[in-house]
């Protein structure tokens, strides 16, 4: 239904209210009419004429009659005669007076017959009323004028009656047109009845449907309401309450009857928070801001019947009616749900602080274990070394494979342990594959000879430099090998390197380890990178593992985004692969090693005769590393801290520094920074020597200015390497190996793993720490730079500073440009130096620009 | 108002009953001309049987008189006589239906009950003037036509009988 055809029927039915209107007064006018011209026939003695007329007649006729016989028989009594003349003379007086004729508007056709009969009276009454003697010789005439007047009297009322006939039917005729009018008007009424009837009818059957319809939806609407899990409540634009269903009664403990008509203020809303909804509320109805309504789930603080305060999620919705604006809350109770959500959160840090007491523990053990340990396998190797007889070496290799095995073991269990705990790091730095894995070859070539095996290496194709993190592909690579070597006998193991994918900025590198060995079967093939997986217990036994070392390379191999996995046949050998994505190193040139064996591969008669100092204060690692040194064929000085450890390499130049880093008194980090502050060592070589292997603490290392790491327990071949790389190249461990090429502004790995280790918020602080300090320090630098070489000391600091800064935080332009520096000053090459402080303050506002930019952009 | 003429009648019979019954062998017999004769059921007489009326005997009785207009008359006058209710107590009528003659033999009936206490009347005198036979007299059987618009009908003026001199009362 329109609104068209409401209107429409509205003005319908107005129209018949006008015409009822109408068509009433017509028939009520009519019906006056009616009555009238009734009363009027009732009045008016139409039919007395009639007779009066005829009756003239009659009254004449009995005159002539008593005339007549009067002359026929002479002296007969007068009396009947003068009566007859004295009846007749009324009734004609009463017609020619004509007061009832006039009336009836005929006296133009009686008018001369009134006349003749007042004529005849005038001129007879003298005569009847004389006496005798006079009216008896009168008779004769009287008789003849009497018939005379009769005939004429006859000719004129006939016309008379027949013109008062046409006056009746007139009369009559008019009547009955009032009459049919009447009818027809009544006709009229009943039909605008009607129709009006059926007008009322219709809007009736449409208000009855309509209200049906308004019924229909408004109990929908109430159950709808009613049976809504979330509290409804319905408020008008002065806060009272409309409507509160049953779920509100359960949250707020009021009933429907006590809270309709309520304030909401007083009902459910805090004390403290009734001032801002009056607020609010007045605010609203001033046509100002909304800042709750259709603002979506907002929690809030309600409160009880019984005062108790409790969280509450509400929306709040508006709707304008025709009673006013009305103001409909869907309320929820969350308390539940926050104390859920709390307990879980409580749970979970317990549960976090639980794992971080266990890799605590962990790393405890670790560390306590691996000193010991450290101390049992160099003493037998040293012990090894001495003369014995075939017991004494049978025994000495028994204890010395039993030791490593125990190594492995702890090893196994804290790598194991730190991933699962999620802190496994990966370190990604600049790394030259092709060098890499011909490192480990050479590592792994002798323990393969041992099996009369074979170790081959191949790489398919040149490769650049890329990113990755080189010990963890040490570590699954060293893991293929071991395996390899140890399930084959006098066979071959063959490593290949292949890049493929490449593109411009990235390649994936593809190691395979190939080996002769007895293979797996198909069936174990699946699980051998499950946990604490030995497939063949006597071969395990044999081979000492932990059944850890795949598992590792498998997460390792994950954890850098690689794919692991192994092709193999029982007694066909087995081919275990690694693919990793890398990124190239931005600049770099293509190297093929095409004999990297060679140059690698007699470490020992290298570098023999250096002079090294020892600093360490456990007496059984100084012992063990002297020992080992000797063994190698240097020269050894010993330092039982860090102090004697400064004072020794003040007074004489060492080609190697092997720095402790726990130590009391002054630490390993202390001791070098003093080392290389001045004396006769502070260019030489300083390598730290740790059980300490996180990621952060290298670069702590680093900073302090040390060289390289070497992790505890050491092995002679470890030991040996280091020496040799120290040999090979003199350039400090990590930094700046390529001289030429300008590092990024920011090292997005580092800033990457920053983050992850310390946390936005953290980064943030830090960054911001370094942002504001770094200007002034920047300006002190460039000011010590122009004393020129006057404060040497601060200056170095402040660079030393600097640099570890930059590089903690990944900015690796600054940290090279500061390190170079800082290498330059120590060097006394002012002429690097000053290259160095070149163009301090632009790279200084780029970077902290690029810095601003990355921590805004979201963490990857 | 509507009167019952029995429940009047029967009302004057009650207060004046005894005056009645004891002049009604007293009406006197007329000395002059008779001018109206009551005849049938009637209980009181003066000559064979019949109530004859002169002039002295009509207005012995309660005189009554009003002024009115008429169809058959120009302007309004005023009639004096006796009603017709007083008449008939007076002759002691005991029919129902009373039978009116003229002088030309022109004759009305009616029911007593239609006999109300104001009406009609027996006129003989017009403005204080005798009625001649030629001006409707000597009697007017008359009604109040202007007090009474029940009066102004058809059947009402049918029984207006003037130059009355004759009435009978059939039980």
């Amino acid at each position: 239904m329109t609104a068209g055809q409401i209107s429409r029927q509205r003005w319908f039915r107005l129209g018949l209210y006008g015409l009822l209107v109408l068509v009433v007064g017509l028939v009520l006018a009519l019906g006056q009419q009616v009555v009238d011209q009734l009363s009027a026939l009732r009045e008016e003695p139409l039919d007395n004429v009639n007779w009066n007329i005829t009756q003239l007649e009659l009254d004449l006729v009995r005159f002539q009659a008593e005339v007549d016989l009067a002359v026929a028989l002479p002296g007969r009594d007068l009396t009947e005669l003068r009566k007859r003349f004295d009846l007749f003379y009324s009734r004609g007086r009463l017609l020619a007076r004509g007061s009832m004729l006039s009336r009836l508007d005929v006296s133009q056709s009686i008018g001369p017959i009134t006349t003749q009969i007042a004529e005849f009276l005038d001129a007879t009454a003298p005569l009847i009323d004389g006496p005798e003697e006079d009216l008896l010789p009168a008779l004769p005439r009287l008789s003849d004028e009497t018939r005379r007047m009769r005939i004429d009297l006859r000719v004129g009322l006939i016309k008379v009656v027949a013109e008062f006939a046409a006056m009746a039917d007139e009369r009559r005729a008019s009547f009955g047109q009032v009459l049919i009018r009447l009818a027809a008007a009544t006709l009229a009424l009943v039909a605008v009845l009607a129709a009006l009837l059926f007008s009322l009818v219709r809007v009736n059957r449409q208000a009855e449907r309509r209200s049906a319809e308004t019924q229909r939806v408004s109990s929908r609407l109430a159950a709808t309401v009613g049976t809504s899990l979330d509290g409804v409540v319905v408020a008008g634009s002065d806060g009272r309450v409309i409507d509160f269903n049953a779920a509100a009664e359960g949250i707020f403990g009021y009933t429907r009857a006590e809270a309709i008509g309520s304030d909401m203020a007083d009902l459910i809303i805090p004390k403290q928070h009734v001032k801002a909804h009056r607020a609010g509320m007045e605010r609203i109805r001033a046509g100002g801001p909304k800042h709750v309504v259709d603002a979506g789930r907002i929690q809030i603080t309600a409160v009880r019947k019984s005062r108790e305060e409790f969280p509450v999620e509400l929306s709040i919705a508006e709707n304008t009616g025709p009673n006013g604006t009305i103001y409909i809350a869907y309320v929820r109770d969350i308390s539940d749900r926050l104390a859920a959500e709390r307990a879980l959160t409580t749970a979970r840090d317990e549960a976090l602080a639980a794992e971080k007491a266990k890799t605590n523990f962990m790393a405890v053990v670790s560390h306590e274990m691996r000193t010991p340990l450290n101390g049992v396998m160099a003493a037998l190797e040293i012990a090894s070394r001495a003369p014995a007889d075939a017991r004494q070496s049978r025994f000495l290799g028994i204890a010395r494979a039993s030791a490593e095995q125990l190594l492995q073991h702890v090893n196994g269990v804290l790598d194991i342990s730190k991933i699962e705990a999620g802190q496994l790091v990966i370190n990604p730095e600049d790394v030259d594959l092709g060098v890499l894995v011909a490192s480990i070859c050479d590592t792994m070539r002798p323990v393969a000879a041992e099996r009369g095996n074979t170790l081959h290496l191949h790489q398919l194709a040149p490769l650049p430099m890329v990113r990755g993190d080189a010990f963890r592909i040490r570590q699954v690579l060293e893991s293929f090998l071991s395996n390899a070597i140890k399930f084959t006998s006098d066979g071959s193991v063959t490593v290949e390197l292949e890049p493929q994918d490449e593109t411009d900025t990235s390649l994936v590198a593809e190691i395979r380890v190939t080996d002769t060995g007895i293979g797996i079967s198909e069936a174990d093939l699946g699980r051998v990178f499950e946990e604490f997986v030995m497939l063949d217990p006597s071969y395990g036994r044999e081979a000492g593992g932990t059944g850890l070392g795949l598992a590792i390379a498998r997460r390792l191999t994950e954890a850098m985004g690689g794919t692991i996995g192994v092709e193999s046949e029982a007694g066909e050998g087995s081919c275990f692969w690694i693919r990793l994505p890398m990124q190239k190193r931005a600049g770099s040139a293509r190297t093929t090693r095409p004999e990297p064996a060679a140059r690698v591969s007699a470490p020992t008669g290298a570098a023999e005769g250096l002079d090294v100092l020892v600093v360490e204060d456990n007496a059984t690692n100084r012992i063990v590393l002297e020992e080992l040194l000797r063994t190698l064929g240097h020269r050894v000085t010993l330092a039982v801290d860090g102090a004697e450890g400064v004072k020794r390499a003040r007074a004489h130049r060492h080609d190697v520094i092997l720095m402790d880093i726990s130590m009391p008194v002054l630490d390993g980090i202390a001791a070098t920074r003093l080392i290389r502050e001045m004396g006769k060592s502070r260019h030489c070589r300083i390598i730290a020597v740790t059980a300490h292997t996180l990621p952060d603490e290298l670069a702590r290392f680093r900073a302090a200015g040390m060289d390289g790491c070497l992790t505890k327990p050491i092995s002679s071949a470890e030991l040996a390497a280091v020496l040799v790389m120290g040999q090979e190249d003199a350039a400090p461990v990590g930094t700046g190996a390529d001289p030429d090429a300008e590092p990024p502004l920011i090292d997005p790995e580092r800033t990457a793993d920053l983050r992850s280790a310390i946390g936005e918020d953290g980064f943030a602080r830090a960054l911001a720490r370094f942002a504001g300090d770094g200007p002034a320090k920047i300006a002190a630098l460039q000011a010590l730079a122009a004393a020129g070489p006057r404060d040497r000391e601060a200056t170095l600091a402040l660079c030393h500073e600097l640099a570890g800064a930059a590089g903690t935080l990944g900015t690796a332009r600054l940290h090279a440009r500061m390190a170079a520096a800082e290498t330059a000053l120590r060097e006394g090459d002012m002429a690097a130096f000053s290259g160095a402080m070149e163009g301090l303050s632009d790279l200084w506002r780029d970077t902290t620009a690029a810095m601003a930019a990355a921590v805004t952009a979201p963490h990857v | 108002m509507k009167l019952d003429f029995r429940t009047a009648t029967m009302a004057l019979s009650i207060v004046m009953g005894g005056a009645l019954s004891a002049s009604a062998s007293d009406l006197a017999p007329p000395g002059g001309e008779v001018i109206l004769t009551v005849t049938g059921a009637i209980g009181t007489t003066n000559s064979d049987g019949a109530a004859r009326f002169d002039m002295d005997l009509l207005t012995s009785l309660p005189q009554h008189s009003f002024t009115t207009s008429t169809i058959w008359t120009e302007g309004t006058n005023t009639y004096s006589g006796v009603l017709l209710k007083d008449l008939l107590a007076a002759v002691g009528a005991t029919g129902t239906t009373v039978n009116a003659t003229a002088l030309n033999d022109y004759q009305i009936n009616f029911p007593v009950a239609d006999v109300a206490a104001d009406a009609p009347l027996v006129a003989y005198l017009v403005d204080g003037e005798p009625m001649s036979v030629r001006d409707k007299g000597p009697l007017w059987l008359i009604f109040p036509f202007d007090s009474n618009a029940s009066y102004r009908t058809e059947e009402t003026y049918a029984r207006s009988i003037w130059q009355m001199d004759r009435l009978s009362l059939a039980e």
